[in-house]
């Protein structure tokens, strides 16, 4: 895909497989709680979550909608601020200046300013991540054309399909060559062609050796994807286990199937 | 600090490409042109010292429409960033909240003095075929001073805008501004005729109020130079100096410190603020 080596991956090895992988922490969550205040009451989308990703991993985030998937994902990202617990990436709080230089993000919902253009959305958020100008001239066409979008590059983002705002979401994601990729909602709004695409990418970069977290409701995509899975409901971690070991568990099943007994399993324990 | 430079730039001369292309002060551009046109094109009743009456009506809606202009777009930033989820990818990129706010003010103030620009360009041409003399220093002085108004105009929007939504900010900001250039001058006089709490909340508005009309000598602007005629010859007279530098430096302390005030608040509910 030529998206490119991400920078300072260090000693991270390539993991795949579902072989455990070597690297140090990237993302540390911690006894996370997370709270909406409503006019007469507080709302827990967390409460007590506490997981890892270490560098180099591929590591999937499910649960069925409201479970506080995008809650983790938002307080991760600084957007929101836990109410109890400790977030850190690459050892820096979450939500710093610091934390996010090594980030790439790619939100739930991708909107962009609609009246830029997609050439120029990505010049805006390199020079923000700190791209220096001419490596920006060389790697925009370079990324537009992985995310299949150089024929309309200098479109406004107005004209774009919702498909094809969610693949400039995705170029604008890897703007930085980041080490770690967090996205909300891996495929959403994609077509099937766009979700080839975009698993390509991410293998690509897997390869590479680049840590990433993503959210999905598609079990598939998962099983492609990751090395391990956390699986969140009503805001509790379900299970943490790497694929191989939710493979071997769940059998002929399928991992759906398997995932919804545990939920079962999980309604009946309370 | 480079980089911080950099991002504020950089979502300064974004929000203008986008203020640009959606035509959003089009309209209030090409109004106040127009009307900056007609009113030098029209002779009114072959009056003598028209050229004064032009530069004042002139200088008075120039001021008034930029501060519409600031205060529209101003207004409308903060709550279209979180209605249209565009803040999102934005702030996850190694960027403070504070430069993302200094960002959007620069820009703000970029499309402001870029009108003011225009309009003072329309306002020349149509200025200098008009025989009234007028102190040059005093003028630049009071462009300087517009300026700076807006930048006080365009913090307290912000402030504003991360209180209400993007309407009631409009109006709101629209009503102190209007009260700050009617009320205000009325105020010293009403002080001595309201009661004790009158003149507490007199005293609370004093302060909490910008006073704009500080920042408009246009009135000095015009009546700058007087024309007398003595005998055959025409004997001009000055008026209205130029403000002394002690008091331009003491209003852009004024005007900086309310600007801070304003968008040091407007941080403070930002920094914390679940997006």
């Amino acid at each position: 895909m030529g998206t490119g080596e991400p920078s300072g991956s260090g000693g991270g090895a390539p993991c795949g497989g579902g072989a455990p992988c070597g690297g140090g922490p990237v993302i540390e969550v911690e006894d996370l709680v997370v709270e909406y205040k409503t006019r007469r009451r507080k709302v827990r989308a967390v409460q007590g979550v506490s997981f890892r990703v270490n560098e180099g991993e591929c590591v999937g985030f499910i649960g069925p909608n409201g479970a506080g998937k995008s809650s983790t994902i938002k307080a991760l990202m600084g957007f929101i601020f836990p109410a109890a617990g400790r977030i850190t990436v690459f050892g820096q709080p979450a939500g710093t200046v610091e934390s996010k230089l090594r980030i790439g993000y790619l939100p739930e919902v991708a909107l962009y300013y609609p009246f830029l253009k997609g050439t120029e959305l990505l010049k805006l958020y390199g020079g923000l991540h700190r791209v220096p100008p001419r490596t920006l001239r060389e790697r925009i066409p370079r990324l537009l054309e992985a995310v299949g979008l150089s024929e309309v590059g200098d479109r406004l983002i107005r004209n774009y399909s919702k498909g094809m705002q969610q693949r400039l979401g995705i170029a604008q994601a890897l703007i930085a060559e980041p080490e770690c990729l967090i996205f909300d909602e891996l495929s959403s709004g994609l077509d099937p062609v766009g979700r080839h695409d975009l698993r390509r990418v991410l293998l690509d970069l897997k390869a590479r050796g680049a840590t990433i977290f993503f959210s999905s409701h598609e079990l598939h995509e998962v099983e492609a994807l990751c090395d391990r899975v956390i699986a969140i409901h009503k805001g509790e971690v379900l299970f943490d286990l790497p694929l191989a070991a939710l493979k071997e568990r769940a059998g002929a099943a399928g991992l759906e199937e398997c995932f919804m007994s545990l939920i079962r399993e999980r309604e009946g324990e309370r | 600090m480079r980089q911080r430079a950099r991002n504020v730039r950089l979502i300064g001369w974004t929000l203008l490409l986008e203020a640009w292309r959606r035509r959003e002060v089009y309209a209030i551009v090409l109004v106040t042109t127009a009307l900056l046109i007609g009113l030098r094109c029209v002779r009114f009743f072959e009056m003598e010292e028209l050229g004064k009456f032009y530069r004042e009506i002139s200088l008075k809606v120039m001021n008034v429409t930029t501060a519409a202009t600031v205060i529209l777009l101003a207004a409308r930033q903060l709550p279209r960033e979180f209605s249209d989820r565009t803040i999102y990818p934005l702030l996850a990129k190694p960027v403070a909240r504070l430069e993302f706010l200094l960002g959007k003010f620069l820009g703000v103030m970029g499309a402001g003095v870029f009108c003011y620009a225009l309009f003072m360009a329309v306002f020349l041409v149509g200025s200098v075929t008009l025989e009234a003399p007028m102190n040059m220093a005093l003028f630049a002085q009071s462009v300087y001073l517009q300026v700076l108004s807006l930048g006080v105009l365009a913090s307290l929007v912000f402030l504003l805008s991360m209180l209400l939504n993007a309407d009631a900010a409009v109006t709101i900001a629209a009503i102190l501004y209007l009260t700050s250039q009617v009320f205000m001058t009325l105020m010293s006089y009403l002080y001595d005729y309201v009661s004790r709490t009158g003149r507490c909340a007199l005293l609370a508005m004093h302060f909490i109020v910008p006073q704009l009309t500080l920042f408009d000598p246009s009135a000095k602007t015009v009546h700058s130079v007087s024309r007398t005629v003595v005998g055959d010859a025409i004997e001009q007279t000055v008026v209205w100096r130029a403000l002394p530098a002690g008091t331009l430096l003491q209003l852009t302390v004024y005007a900086a410190v309310y600007a801070i005030l304003y968008l040091g608040a407007a941080h403070l509910l930002f920094r914390r603020r679940p997006l």
